[in-house]
């Protein structure tokens, strides 16, 4: 198969190592307990730092003493926003949050001091010793207090953090002429990442670097926010990469890095170690946006969509954090995978003093997709339409323009669509049911979802492929594997380009002194762009290698191909070169041995007046789920019976992967859908464990029937788009349409659990 | 260091009351019991969980800890061949037992059947969970070799996988339960 960025014309075979299920390359170590996560490198020769908490959820400091926890034995140190030497700022778009804060706490999260003890007993006993002195403020706690004019500020500048518009034809217009309009409401929820691997690492000033072994998931903006905050160049941050257990967005936003960094500096030579306990991950740590969505739609009486007016209200929390370019992706999304000429959004996000909430699996994206889907199901009822038919006569088709007025000249969305419906035989979908109290309900959702961050930004990942004198194809990226498996689908990517078996590839990930800059593993995107930038540097490399092979066999180098490690002219095959004998050859006559890839492909700022962009997003990537179940209307409990999500990946660099990232979003889809939901009281969580936030178990789960579908995408590594976040996106909407089918009603607040389901049915409204 | 006479005096006439008076937490108390094959003898605080004794005094970091209150299986280890929450489990309570952790599966370098099935089913992705589940599958079919899918449901239900679903995670079980189905 041929390639975009092929760097040989000749090859024609089949490929040998990408679209094959080949073993996780660190799974060994991962069964065997082998693999050290943040907190396995813990020592008790280590000190061990603690954070305090603000006792408040908005309120003035007025006093820190800390004399009296300084004097317990064994506390090491206490420190507070006066030993920062730099801005003490962070924050992903606006530094706008305080490492250790100094005059005001806007949420039960906010740091205070830190204790750095001889172990860790020592140092949550000396938290207790630290008296601090408050002047409680009236705190707002909903995105209606907080907007009002007369509201507490928050923040200096007031309580608005940002609004967002999409202006597309003439909505208002065109919705007064449409022949039928349905309009409703959403509220999603506060949700957990709750990835297990709990925040901990540790740091070090080793005599002439800051060295942070942290887990995060783009480890040079983490080093840049640490440097500033701490007052640092930026190159005396390194940041080592540990084995990291799940992110899914949670990881973005710095977590211990800063504390961990200013324990070091203060006390060099130490190791200093930290690690959140599950409750204070929770409290501390950013959520997903519960946005209130009001989408109003209007269609002709067959069905063609012509107008949509859209209001989002997000509650962002204490601090900015990645608030924005949520809010953005929401707008971008609003209308999903559906052709919808009029469009007029409106994002408003403002502080409260709840949990900052940032970036989670779906972005924004998971919000919408919800209140698109809800809608087309309210139409298909008040049209009397089949809800299939409806969607497939507005779904977007190649050279289509979406929401952005983006044209997207590849789009599968009907191809996803008719595999899912195909595969659970809709036409004939049967509502038959064991029991009268149980009700059967079919749903569905489309997913259409711009990849990378788009708008403008310079997204860019970076890798280096270099030849190692005993053959190995090492591969240098700072791109995070987070769990998700990009250390194969980098490993895979070169050893295919190279024509080298899987085994002679050691990919060298995350490690800010050796790896180049990745850009972070979000958005959907280091498949697309490491993926690329390995692409290009492998087969620069390759290049480097054919030279060297033919010069020494004295063949052609065009010639010159490379298969299994071995270098040798294609038309006649007979001496041949090793790896190991080129890179003897290489260092011999001087050679690098070495290439670097860059990939970067631009995007263009939306409009922001009207939301319009030429080129949002880098490319869109489609899906299409269906999910078949049973609601107990004597309990309101839902039983999903078959689920079935189909997507189109370009190309399955390693197709089992593929497939676990799609049952893994579903499954998180699942959790949103049926059960996670940060419950607050005034700022404080009330269910910050496991216990009470509940997130799906095996038995929630049921088989989840994937379709892969493969149209090559022309800037992916051989076609490949990406798959990190459209299986979440999907799910909730297709669970919940398939709840409105089974009882009748929709359900408007999230998560549908039994009470929220059984208090429906029990209503009076519709 | 050399003891003064008063020292020895004031412990023996406190004696009775040393075990309960004396600070729970500071109090070492002798522990011995068999750690993956091997015979154990420590000190420990008491009020040490064994989870973090496992992996703070015996440096064995495959045992996880992720929600502290024994709702998510990360921190399975095997005692007497039932999987416990080594966060619920104080370390003394297992003297004189038998505990088996992630570390003491593979005989060598030969990794257990279920090790070799999560490994060839994509059953793993970040790992976190990986070590409690697989040692809640070698206890469902040391106990039922032939479990059914409810019995499979019922040995896993008390781990939390965040990454994959499950769904690969209960392939590899079954494919494991084949397997060791032939060989007997």
């Amino acid at each position: 198969m041929t390639t975009a960025k092929s760097s040989s014309a000749y090859e024609t075979g089949p490929m040998k190592v990408v679209g094959t299920g080949a073993l996780r390359l660190d799974a060994l170590g991962k069964v065997t307990g082998a693999t050290k996560y943040g907190q396995d490198l813990f020592s008790k020769k280590f000190l061990f730092a603690k954070v305090l908490r603000a006792a408040h959820p908005h309120a003035e400091i007025t006093g820190i003493d800390t004399r009296a926890a300084k004097k317990l034995p064994g506390v090491v140190a206490v420190l507070t926003h006066k030993d920062v030497a730099g801005t003490n700022l962070h924050g992903l778009i606006r530094r706008d949050q305080e490492a250790l804060c100094s005059t005001k706490v806007r949420y039960l999260g906010d740091a205070i001091a830190i204790v750095v003890a001889k172990n860790e007993a020592t140092a949550v006993e000396a938290l207790k010793h630290i008296r601090v002195d408050y002047k409680p403020l009236p705190a707002v706690f909903n995105f209606d207090d907080a907007f009002k004019p007369d509201a507490p500020k928050i923040h200096a500048e007031g309580n608005v953090l940002g609004e967002k518009h999409l202006r597309k034809g003439d909505a208002a217009k065109a919705m007064s002429e449409a022949e039928v309009v349905v309009e409703d409401w959403i509220q999603t929820q506060t949700c957990d990442h709750a990835f297990l691997d709990l925040e901990a690492g540790r740091a070090k000033w080793d005599g002439k670097m800051l060295v942070i072994e942290v887990p995060g998931q783009w480890i040079h903006e983490e080093c840049r926010l640490i440097a500033l905050a701490l007052g640092l160049p930026v190159e005396k941050v390194r940041i080592i990469q540990p084995a990291t257990g799940g992110a899914f967005g949670g990881r973005e936003d710095i977590s211990i890095q800063i504390y961990l960094g200013l324990c070091a500096l203060k006390l060099k030579g130490e190791t200093i170690c930290m690690r959140y306990s599950r409750s204070e991950s929770m409290v501390v740590r950013h959520k997903r946006h519960p946005i209130r969505i009001h989408y109003k739609l209007g269609a002709k009486k067959d069905g063609t969509l012509v107008a949509a007016q859209i209001k989002f209200y997000v509650d962002k929390g204490a601090y900015a954090s990645t608030g924005i370019a949520v809010m953005r992706k929401a707008s971008s999304h609003a209308t999903g995978p559906y052709k919808v000429p009029n469009i007029s959004v409106d994002v408003i996000g403002v502080f409260t003093n709840n949990n900052p909430c940032g970036a989670m699996r779906g972005f924004g994206a998971a919000q919408t997709a919800i209140a698109y889907e809800g809608l087309m199901d309210r139409l298909a009822v008040k049209l009397g339409m089949d809800k299939a038919e409806l969607r497939h006569k507005n779904l977007v088709k190649s050279g289509d323009e979406v929401t952005t007025g983006q044209v997207v000249p590849y789009a599968t969305a009907v191809e996803c669509f008719d595999a899912v419906l195909k595969k659970i035989d809709w036409k004939n979908r049967s509502y038959a049911t064991p029991a009268p109290h149980l009700k059967r309900g079919y749903g569905v959702s489309i997913v259409c979802f711009g990849l990378g961050y788009g708008d403008g930004f310079p997204d860019a990942s970076r890798a280096r492929c270099r030849l190692m004198p005993d053959g190995i194809i090492e591969v240098y990226s700072s791109a995070c594997d987070v769990g998700q498996g990009l250390i194969n689908m980098i490993a895979q990517i070169a050893a295919e380009e190279i024509g080298v078996r899987l085994e002679k590839v050691r990919p060298v990930l995350a490690d800010t002194m050796r790896t180049p800059e990745a850009g972070s593993s979000s958005a959907t995107r280091q498949t697309y762009f490491t993926g690329s930038a390995v692409h290009i540097a492998a087969a620069e490399l390759k290049k480097q290698l054919q030279d060297i092979a033919g010069t020494h066999l004295k063949e052609l180098v065009y010639e010159i191909k490379i298969v299994d490690g071995k270098a040798f002219n294609y038309l006649h095959p007979g001496k041949r070169m090793t790896l190991k004998e080129i890179a003897r050859e290489g260092k011999r006559r001087g050679y690098s041995l070495e290439a670097l890839g860059v990939y970067k492909p631009p995007t263009m700022p939306e409009n922001t007046a009207t939301g319009q962009s030429l080129r949002a997003f880098v490319t869109y990537l489609f899906g299409s789920h269906a999910c078949q179940l049973l609601v107990d209307t004597e309990t309101g409990e839902v039983k999903i019976e078959r689920y079935i999500a189909c997507h189109d990946v370009g190309k399955a660099i390693n197709p089992d992967q593929v497939i676990g990232q799609i049952q893994g979003g579903v499954t998180m889809g699942i959790g949103m859908a049926l059960m996670e939901e940060v419950v607050k009281k005034n700022g404080r969580i009330l269910n910050a464990g496991f216990t009470d936030y509940i997130v799906p178990t095996i038995r929630d789960v049921p088989e989840i029937e994937c379709i892969v579908l493969e149209n090559p995408d022309p800037g992916g590594p051989f076609g490949a788009r990406g798959i990190g976040e459209p299986p979440l996106i999907g799910c909730g909407p297709a669970i919940l349409s398939a709840i409105h089918d089974a009882i009748g009603k929709p359900i408007r607040e999230l998560p549908a659990t039994p009470e929220r389901v059984w208090r429906t049915l029990a209503a009076d409204h519709p | 260091m050399k003891k003064t006479v008063a020292a020895v005096y004031d412990r023996r006439k406190n004696k009775a009351t040393t075990r309960r008076s004396q600070s729970a937490a500071t109090a070492a108390w002798a522990l011995a019991f068999t750690l993956n094959g091997k015979r154990v003898s420590k000190k420990v605080k008491p009020t040490q969980t064994l989870l973090d004794f496992l992996r703070i005094e015996m440096g064995l970091t495959g045992t996880k800890g992720a929600c502290e209150e024994g709702e998510c299986g990360s921190c399975y280890v095997l005692v007497d061949g039932k999987p416990m929450n080594s966060c619920m489990m104080l370390a003394p309570q297992v003297q004189d037992r038998e505990v088996v952790t992630i570390e003491g599966l593979a005989k060598g370098k030969r990794l257990d059947v279920i090790q070799q099935k999560f490994i060839e089913c994509g059953a793993v992705q970040c790992g976190y969970c990986t070590p409690g589940l697989i040692l809640a599958a070698k206890a469902l079919l040391k106990d039922n070799p032939h479990p059914s899918r409810e019995e499979f449901l019922v040995g896993m239900e008390g781990n939390i996988c965040r990454c994959t679903g499950y769904n690969k995670i209960l392939r590899a079980c079954e494919l494991a339960a084949d397997e060791l189905g032939l060989k007997k």
